[in-house]
């Protein structure tokens, strides 16, 4: 009896001793956390940065801009600068460029500044700059599309561009992600690693994985802080949480909503804007029930955006009264929208003959439940609370809310006796030009316009958007577009998403761009 | 027994055209596509001449059963096909994956092997005791917790609070695997731990048991070599289920401590509606179901000479 006594204390011992040994192998290797790495290491200085969205599911596999919305990652994490780029209150800019004319709607003419080089060395002039386009288009289907080139001369640092149609937004879609400028010569490796003209060089890259950068020792604007950097994808928002409080990585872009409360304390930095990216809805024009105009203005004054925001996503959101958020200068409370008014969406209901008839709480009107099929997808966390938060508050007003959240609602959006309302997120502004919401949703030509919306107004309006060059009267021209569609009660927009980065407290400018395709820069550094 | 493993083999054949045809056609109901996928995620809107044209270059446009032969031909000329996703081929990125999720699994077994089987034997002689109560409840409690809680429960203590494990692995390593396999091996412990303990006092309560103690056999010598021996049919049966599921890779466990195996592979392929890349994991989980417990028969055989194999004479 001892000596099984003896046997088990050994299993156990056995058992313990595995755990602690697999738990402790390799502990002895140069890394221990990223966080001690720093502080250990004075000569190098390293920061390791979480990020969710990099990956191939996301169009990120790797940092090459002419593949996909790699070009993302390659702005992101300052391996690519564009000619032009987005300011903080998101107008346009040169970067790589002096200057630009536009002598002709056709042609654009740019100089380019002659102080810059690839981190391959080779200097940047007009020829590189040809070569990167030339390839972009011959590679790109969306760049094509959107930048519309015919012709490209080079001569000296002077780029001549002709494209084969007006392109009032042509800078804005130079300023696209994908026109990060790289060097066609340095090539672009198997792995997608491309030679560009930003802070920091694209060293190794596991897809999905990881990516290593180093500093650009010559780099024409500014010395970066580090001297390299390690971004982690990290999918699971719960894992990027902990690797941020456990001191493994430096700074996190896409934590979860409910880990933010956390990080709010003097260890950590916090920097948040509101994105383009909007929650919105749809009104079906082809169902009987969102056909009436009464229903649609009901439940654009049905719906409480303060307390979806404020409760629901806990802060972490900006209230949407048009299109864009107010970062934009045709954005925010440049135009009027429903306030959420119980009081007078009932009123209107019951002006237009929709009566609880019955008592059970919900109107009728010929007989008909006034009862809204609301169509939204699962893969984003706020449209389903969204649709929660609208289902208690149109009951309110005596509206019945079914919620149909799908996967595959692609395919159910465009049967046009499938839903009522539709409810999505999408980035409004991607280029900070307001004409792409309108041309993908709005119009009668427009691919995503779901709910068959048509306004005599709105195509007039967006012929003179379509051939104004003027950047004033274009923003003009979205504010005016946009409160046609407000008015008729065509699209709700609830919110606007707010991004945010975190960093740990050791760390200086980690800061959140409204565009969204500014994360690395030169400016960001250890604090000293 | 030749015979009987070749038999078993072939068997492999119809599953496998059964179970790739099935999944092919349900990830189809599923709805959506790749091109509609990529969409949703990146927020951009495409127009629909350039969705229609990628899934004109992706074969999504022809009828369900041509993609289905497509691939299946494609297949028996060794093409897997392309990942939707990556743009990479699909053997080498599913291969590529296959060692961090054999040893997460090895590591896996092993620690479920140090933890349930002694664990179970000691419940088993100390039956009704304190050692007992305490081995059950801790079971127990295993049991009620799922993986997920498990892992960010060890994360917390072990990254945050001891700072003895690293939260996101750092590639196919010893450090790394600690983690993900003791949230494993803690789960399946509790699971099976009771199963040794039922087993063992089943054999206890057995005749030759008595008889043995009734000789002067000693405790120990009789419940290792008699009763640890004929519980063992029992316990590899549950093992080799185990491994049967770990090697089609634990997505979960996987996707939280960034273990780049198999399981996160075809979580990522089936959010993202990459046929090719869920085909192949189709295949692989059909093959090693049937392979683990063509081997766990054998075992049998190994373990207890009086079972026979498919009705085979020893």
């Amino acid at each position: 009896m001892k000596r099984m006594k003896t046997v088990c204390l050994f299993l156990l011992s056995l058992c313990l001793g595995l755990g602690v040994l697999g738990g402790c192998a390799e502990s002895e290797s140069s890394v221990e956390r990223a966080g001690e790495e720093v502080s250990d290491d004075e000569e190098r200085k390293t920061f390791v940065f979480g990020d969710t969205t990099f990956n191939p599911e996301n169009e990120e596999p790797d940092v090459n801009p002419h593949r996909a919305y790699s070009g993302w990652a390659c702005i992101r994490y300052g391996i690519g600068e564009t000619l032009f780029h987005y300011s903080d209150s998101m107008e346009m800019e040169p970067w790589l460029a002096v200057r630009y004319e536009n002598p002709d709607e056709r042609i654009w003419v740019i100089t380019l500044r002659d102080d810059v080089t690839f981190s391959s060395g080779r200097k940047m002039d007009g020829e590189a700059v040809k070569e990167c386009l030339e390839h972009l288009v011959e590679t790109h289907d969306r760049a094509r599309g959107d930048l519309g080139m015919e012709s490209i001369e080079a001569e000296g640092q002077v780029l001549t561009i002709t494209t084969s149609e007006p392109k009032p937004a042509f800078l804005n879609y130079l300023s696209d992600p994908y026109g990060c400028i790289i060097d066609m010569q340095a090539g672009i490796t198997e792995d997608g690693i491309v030679a560009g003209t930003g802070p920091y060089i694209a060293v190794s890259l596991v897809s999905g994985e990881r990516l290593e950068l180093r500093k650009n020792e010559n780099y024409w604007n500014g010395t970066p802080g580090y001297d390299s950097i390690t971004v982690r994808t990290i999918s699971d928002g719960d894992t990027l949480t902990l690797a941020l409080q456990s001191g493994e990585i430096d700074g996190a872009y896409g934590l979860p909503y409910a880990s933010y409360a956390i990080f709010q304390n003097d260890d950590y930095q916090i920097s948040s804007c509101a994105t383009s990216r909007a929650f919105f809805l749809e009104m079906n024009a082809r169902s009987a029930v969102t056909a009436d105009d009464a229903v649609r203005q009901a439940i654009a004054m049905g719906i409480d955006k303060e307390g979806f925001v404020n409760t629901l996503l806990q802060g972490n959101g900006y209230v949407a009264a048009g299109v864009y958020p107010d970062s934009f200068s045709f954005g925010g409370d440049a135009v009027t929208a429903e306030a959420y008014d119980p009081e007078g969406a009932r009123a209107i209901l019951d002006a237009a003959g929709w009566v609880d008839s019955d008592g059970d709480g919900y109107r009728e009107k010929d007989g008909t439940k006034l009862s809204i099929r609301w169509l939204t997808y699962p893969s984003r966390q706020e449209l389903l609370l969204l649709a929660e938060s609208a289902q208690a508050t149109l009951k309110e007003i005596g509206v019945e809310v079914v919620i149909h959240s799908t996967a595959d609602h692609n395919s159910l959006r465009v049967d046009p006796v499938a839903w009522d309302v539709y409810a999505s997120a999408m980035v409004t502004a991607p280029t900070g030009d307001p004409e792409y919401f309108f041309t993908t949703h709005c119009l009668d030509a427009s691919s995503a316009n779901n709910g068959s919306y048509h306004s005599d107004e709105l195509e007039k309006l967006e012929m003179e958007l379509a051939a104004t060059f003027d950047v004033s009267r274009r923003a003009d021209l979205a504010v005016q577009m946009q409160q046609v569609i407000l008015d008729d009660h065509a699209f709700v927009f609830c919110s606007h998403l707010k991004m945010s980065m975190v960093s740990q407290a050791s760390v200086s400018g980690l800061t959140a761009h409204p565009c969204d395709f500014y994360e690395i820069t030169a400016d960001l550094a250890p604090v000293s | 027994m030749r015979s009987y493993v070749c038999k078993r083999l072939l068997q492999l054949i119809p599953i496998l055209l059964a179970i790739t045809f099935l999944s092919f056609g349900m990830m189809r109901i599923a709805g959506s596509d790749a091109v509609l996928q990529k969409m949703e995620n990146t927020g951009i809107v495409l127009s629909r001449d350039m969705i229609e044209q990628t899934r004109a270059e992706l074969g999504l446009d022809r009828p369900f059963l041509v993609q289905y032969l497509t691939w299946l031909w494609n297949l028996l000329h060794g093409d897997m096909g392309t990942s939707y996703i990556s743009g990479k081929a699909v053997l080498p990125t599913f291969l590529s994956k296959l060692p961090a999720t054999l040893l997460l699994a090895v590591v896996s077994i092993g620690l479920t092997m140090v933890i349930s089987i002694p664990l179970g034997i000691l419940a088993a002689v100390k039956q009704n005791r304190f050692m007992d109560y305490l081995i059950r409840f801790c079971s127990f409690l295993g049991n009620s917790m799922p993986n997920f809680f498990v892992a960010l429960l060890l994360m917390y203590v072990l990254a945050i609070r001891l700072h003895v494990l690293p939260v996101i692995s750092n590639g196919v390593n010893g450090r790394s695997v600690a983690m993900p396999a003791l949230t494993l091996a803690i789960a399946m412990s509790a699971k099976y731990l009771r199963q040794v303990r039922a087993t063992v006092l089943d054999e206890l309560s057995k005749e030759y048991v008595a008889g043995a103690k009734a000789r002067g056999v000693r405790f120990s010598v009789t419940l290792i070599k008699s009763v640890l021996r004929a519980s063992m049919v029992t316990i590899v049966t549950l093992l080799t289920l185990s491994i049967g599921s770990l090697l089609g890779g634990t997505a979960i466990v996987e996707s939280i401590f960034l273990w780049d195996g198999v399981g996160k592979l075809a979580v990522d392929a089936i959010n993202m509606r990459d046929y090719p890349m869920i085909q192949a994991y189709v295949m692989w989980m059909a093959m090693i179901y049937v392979v683990v417990n063509l081997l766990a028969d054998l075992s049998y055989r190994l373990l207890d000479p009086r079972i026979r194999l498919g009705g085979m004479e020893p």
